[in-house]
């Protein structure tokens, strides 16, 4: 007979919780859906109370939200390990402050956060949008309906909808159950033996991970109140109230997004080793796109509130940017970047759901700008059609056999979705075009809106080159993705027209300006920003061509909105927003290229030295001209090494607080002096590594930070990386305090000096302080010898010095006369011996030079855009009231 | 044609000037042995090539003599083998490194490459018997 097995029972799993929050899940995606449906019939069809309905669902929602947000915390805050999201992001040893990071490193938590900032989003749109609110808080809700559908975690065979984060481990690996112990324990116990998590990703535990991640989705969040304003005055058949609003958005959006990705710039550099702040990653590139977009859609919403024109370019890039959003999140979270980048983010084969999500978004768009029902239906119910089997392609992995078949669905779903957006594209422009005479050339209008293209053709460049991953993909080329060179080449041309623009721009006012009216301060302002250009010149020691033009323009952004500021604006301090955002960006600019340019590596080998068997006679350039990265240098433990102007001497190492620590600083000193010989300037860094289990060696960088420049360094690898030699010529002494006795070739003498003893929990710790001499030189072992008292068993803990090539161990004890007062025992001393090796650590050093101009201009920016954004909620209540 | 019209059409042309002139300077991924005819014909290009490390073969870093130079052997995408001289301190546990992507040239009898792109191998996932079984 067939036996069907006995269910079998888990222990301790406490699954109320996880139900708990799956109930929140659908709770909170049921009434977005239903605030959607309220909202949208209250635009619609003016239904009696759904506008109050509308409002409570939004907030239950909300609610909802919150509450998921709490069960997941107590997840990990509990460490409930029989939930993966715990298991797999967290563990016990994770410090509170940073269990609110487990959310961003995985992708469910990522969406939780972005359905928590929309949520408050929407809050504040129901007290802010008046009459707007319910055309607006359909499109909130819609996008709500669409990221929590990520969370729900429906599964029908091969077909996913949303990942749950309460999804239990044993489901998600049920080779876990298989493991040999549990054969012993009995399956149902096997939270007995998953009592750690596989912890929080080493990099991520950092004070700037706990704050940069929720700023830049915040930022992201933000771009869809512009878009949902965009999409509701195409509903109310192309009303013009929409912009004064979305500008405020807009402007709050490019503020955000531009202090979280300059947050992450600061975390790179002060927490990863690649020596720098930008480095054109992908995932870098992914939140710049929709910052460089929604920047120049805030200065297009700009003329369009002013004088009425390029309503059209209005509204596409303020779709667009919300798009681009979208796209960002395509391209970091579907896998697709893979070894393009270096944060790794898995692939929950959401593809597919992820595409929908971007389709549903275009679609949306579509409805409202077609005209007449028939087309709309027409058209949605073709592309439906279309579309439906093509998702599913990128859904469900294909079988084999109809595997070119899954391919050809694939490329007709890309070219399809491509004519879609052309076409869509033509209809906002029919539905939006103004007729209306050209700008003149000496009006504000113009030279904002070329300001803006170029913003524009800097996004191109930056998407071409960030896509290349997703062209590779759908068309199978093998480009590899353009090197952080590449990048700067082309952004350092298009950078130049645009900070010009900046710096002219408000000089001329909306509508046309008399020449004669600004010649004199222009003149005025050229000649000055020629003179501080030269003398920064100097100062700065910036020579070619192209930097000196740069830095000339970054002192025009400077100085020609300074004086713009202060001469139409005096002391109204709201009103200046707009050009101390420019000067923000002018200083931030600056530092840039000054931090970049003359970026020094300190510990770069020079010619003559450390000859490298591949160096050719000219010295450091290899017969192929490629300059070799010779960047690291050697410094052995108490021998100075000069490092340029600095002598750079590594003094010690210390472990990390804690006993099972595997953080190691190493101090290392550096001084400076002068022609007489006199130290000008001497500090210490002490640059971490850890060796981490899971990840191998991370290098956290220390770094000086000076008012014109900061001293950074990390450590590429120390000598405890290299293969043990192991010790021989082995020799056993008897001896006592004081007694004189030496190793087995008779190269060091040793000496016991004194004795340590401690009492804990583990038993009786013997410490001997054993001096051991060599050539005049002297180093301290300090072996242990631990007695167990209650079983009698002892270890024995030896003590080595690796730059003298000696261990010595403690194997027994003898007592001669039990009175311990008259240090009368003998110890049983094991040496050995090995070539003595020097510590070491291989180390970069690099001076960025005036780097704190990047971070001051970060924060200018952003006093600049609060109070734009002070000024324009200002000039709206004046309007309204 | 009005003027206007005129500027947009400059500005799409900078455009596609831009990201043509970015493609052309592209590289791709390629084998060793395209790697070593590109080096010949336009010396100092620099080539990214998918690689695999050849762990029965020495691995050889001595940062005493030599702290920038790294020697080891690897595959590329068609089992092609080639000696790899890195200019770089030996990457933490590279060793276990499975794939890895080398960007450089190809100088006489090796291959030179200025940095190496490599996932970390990153969150090994295993249960708890797998881990303490292995210290």
């Amino acid at each position: 007979m067939n036996q069907t097995p006995a269910p079998i029972v888990f222990n301790g799993e406490w699954l109320w919780l996880g139900n708990l929050g799956h109930v929140f899940v659908i709770l909170s995606f049921v009434a977005s859906l239903l605030s959607a449906i309220f909202y949208f019939q209250h635009e619609q069809n003016k239904l009696g109370n759904s506008l109050i309905w509308g409002k409570r669902f939004f907030q239950i929602h909300a609610a909802a939200i919150v509450a998921v947000f709490v069960v997941l915390f107590s997840i990990i805050f509990y460490h409930r390990y029989e939930f993966h999201y715990a298991w797999r992001h967290s563990s016990n040893s994770l410090p509170v402050y940073y269990m609110i990071s487990c959310f961003w490193e995985g992708q469910e938590g990522s969406f939780l956060l972005w359905l928590f900032w929309n949520a408050l989003i929407g809050l504040v749109l129901q007290r802010t949008a008046k009459d707007w609110e319910s055309p607006v808080m359909v499109v909130v809700a819609f996008a709500q309906i669409a990221l929590g559908s990520m969370l729900l975690g429906f599964h029908w065979g091969e077909l996913k909808i949303g990942s749950s984060p309460f999804d239990l481990l044993r489901e998600q690996r049920p080779d876990f159950l298989n493991i040999p112990i549990l054969g012993q324990l009995g399956v149902g116990n096997y939270l007995q033996v998953f009592k750690d998590g596989n912890g929080l990703n080493a990099l991520l535990q950092n004070y700037w991970m706990v704050i940069h991640p929720p700023t830049l989705f915040l930022g992201f969040a933000t771009a869809i109140v512009p878009f949902a304003y965009s999409i509701a005055a195409l509903w109310r058949n192309n009303d013009r109230g929409w912009i004064a609003h979305a500008l405020i958005w807009g402007l709050i959006c490019v503020g955000i997004l531009g202090l979280g990705i300059i947050m992450g710039g600061f975390w790179a550099y002060e927490a990863l080793s690649f020596g720098g702040y930008w480095a054109w990653d992908p995932v870098e590139n992914a939140s710049l796109m929709p910052w460089l977009i929604m920047a120049s859609a805030a200065h297009m919403l700009i003329i369009t509130k002013a004088t009425g024109r390029h309503l059209f370019t209005s509204h596409l890039l303020t779709q667009l940017a919300f798009w681009l959003v979208l796209y960002a999140t395509f391209l970091t979270r579907s896998g697709i970047l893979g070894e393009a980048s270096v944060h790794s983010f898995t692939d929950l084969g959401l593809s597919g759901q992820l595409l929908l999500f971007l389709l549903a978004f275009l679609a949306l768009g579509l409805v409202v700008v077609l005209q007449g029902t028939q087309r709309r239906i027409a058209l949605i119910s073709i592309a439906a059609v279309l579309f439906v089997p093509m998702i599913l392609a990128y859904s469900i992995k294909s079988p084999e056999a109809v595997e070119t078949f899954y391919q050809w669905l694939k490329g007709l779903g890309t070219v399809l979705f491509l004519g879609w957006l052309v076409y869509y594209v033509y209809a906002l422009y029919q539905r939006t075009k103004i007729e209306m005479d050209d700008e003149k050339l000496h009006s504000r209008e113009f030279w904002m809106f070329l300001g803006s293209m170029f913003l524009i053709l800097s996004l191109v460049q930056v998407f071409a080159a960030t896509s290349i991953p997703v062209f590779n993909k759908l068309f199978g080329y093998k480009t590899a993705v353009p090197s952080a060179a590449d990048y700067n080449r082309v952004q350092l041309w298009l950078a130049m027209p645009i900070m010009l623009l900046m710096s002219l721009g408000y000089w001329f006012k909306f509508r046309g300006t008399e020449w004669s009216n600004i010649k004199k301060p222009l003149t005025q302002i050229g000649i000055g920003v020629i003179i501080i250009t030269a003398l920064l010149m100097f100062g700065f020691d910036i020579k070619e061509f192209k930097f000196v033009l740069f830095l000339l323009l970054s002192v025009a952004l400077i100085l020609a909105n300074t004086v713009y500021g202060y001469q139409k604006k005096k002391w109204e301090w709201l009103r200046w927003g707009g050009n101390i955002a420019h000067v923000g960006f002018g200083v931030l600019l600056m530092g840039v290229l000054v931090s970049s340019v003359n970026k020094n590596i300190l510990s770069a080998s020079k010619e003559g030295i450390d000859l490298a068997p591949e160096v050719d006679q000219k010295g450091n350039q290899d017969v192929k001209g490629i300059k070799f990265n010779r960047e690291n240098q050697l410094l052995y433990k108490g021998k100075p090494q000069p490092l340029q102007q600095y002598t750079a001497l590594y003094i010690d190492e210390r472990k990390g607080v804690g006993a099972d620590s595997i953080d190691k600083f190493f101090k290392v000193a550096f001084i400076k002096k002068d022609d007489q010989g006199k130290t000008v300037d001497s500090f210490i860094l002490e640059p971490k590594t850890q060796n981490n289990p899971k990840m191998g060696l991370l290098a956290e960088p220390s770094t000086r930070h000076f008012l014109h420049k900061d001293v950074f360094t990390h450590v590429n690898y120390e000598s405890s990386m290299d293969r043990k030699e192991p010790f021989s010529n082995f020799r056993v002494d008897t001896v006592g305090f004081f007694r004189p006795f030496i190793t087995q070739t008779g190269k060091v003498v040793m000496t016991i000096d004194s004795i340590n003893r401690s009492k804990d929990s583990n038993g009786l710790r013997i410490q001997l302080a054993i001096k051991a001499k060599r050539l005049g030189d002297s180093v301290w072992l300090r072996p242990e010898f631990l007695i167990n008292e209650q079983t009698g068993s002892f270890d024995m803990q030896p003590a080595e010095s690796n730059r003298f090539g000696i261990m010595a161990a403690i194997l027994n004890l003898q007592i001669i006369d039990p009175n311990p007062a008259t240090q009368n025992i003998r110890f049983v001393i094991q040496t050995g011996e090995k070539t003595p090796v020097w510590d070491y650590i291989v180390i970069q050093v690099i001076e960025f030079p005036w780097i704190n101009l990047v971070w001051a201009g970060t924060i200018i920016m952003v006093i600049g855009f609060v109070l734009a954004v002070l000024n324009r909620i200002k000039k709206q209540q004046q309007l309204t009231s | 044609m009005k003027p206007f019209h005129l500027i947009l059409l400059v500005l799409a042309g900078i455009g596609i000037a831009t990201v043509i002139s970015m493609y052309g300077n592209t590289t791709q991924y390629v084998a060793f042995p395209d790697a070593q005819r590109i080096a010949q014909e336009n010396p100092g290009k620099t080539v990214h090539v998918v690689c695999k490390l050849n762990k029965a073969k020495p691995i050889v870093y001595d940062a005493q003599t030599n702290a920038n130079r790294l020697e080891f052997y690897g595959f590329d995408s068609l089992n092609n083998e080639s000696k790899v001289v890195f200019t770089k301190p030996k990457p933490a546990q590279f060793e276990h490194l499975e794939k890895m992507v080398l960007i450089g040239t190809y100088d006489k009898d090796h291959f030179l490459a200025t940095e190496i792109l490599s996932k970390c191998p990153s969150k090994y996932e295993d249960a708890p018997g797998a881990t303490t079984a292995s210290k």
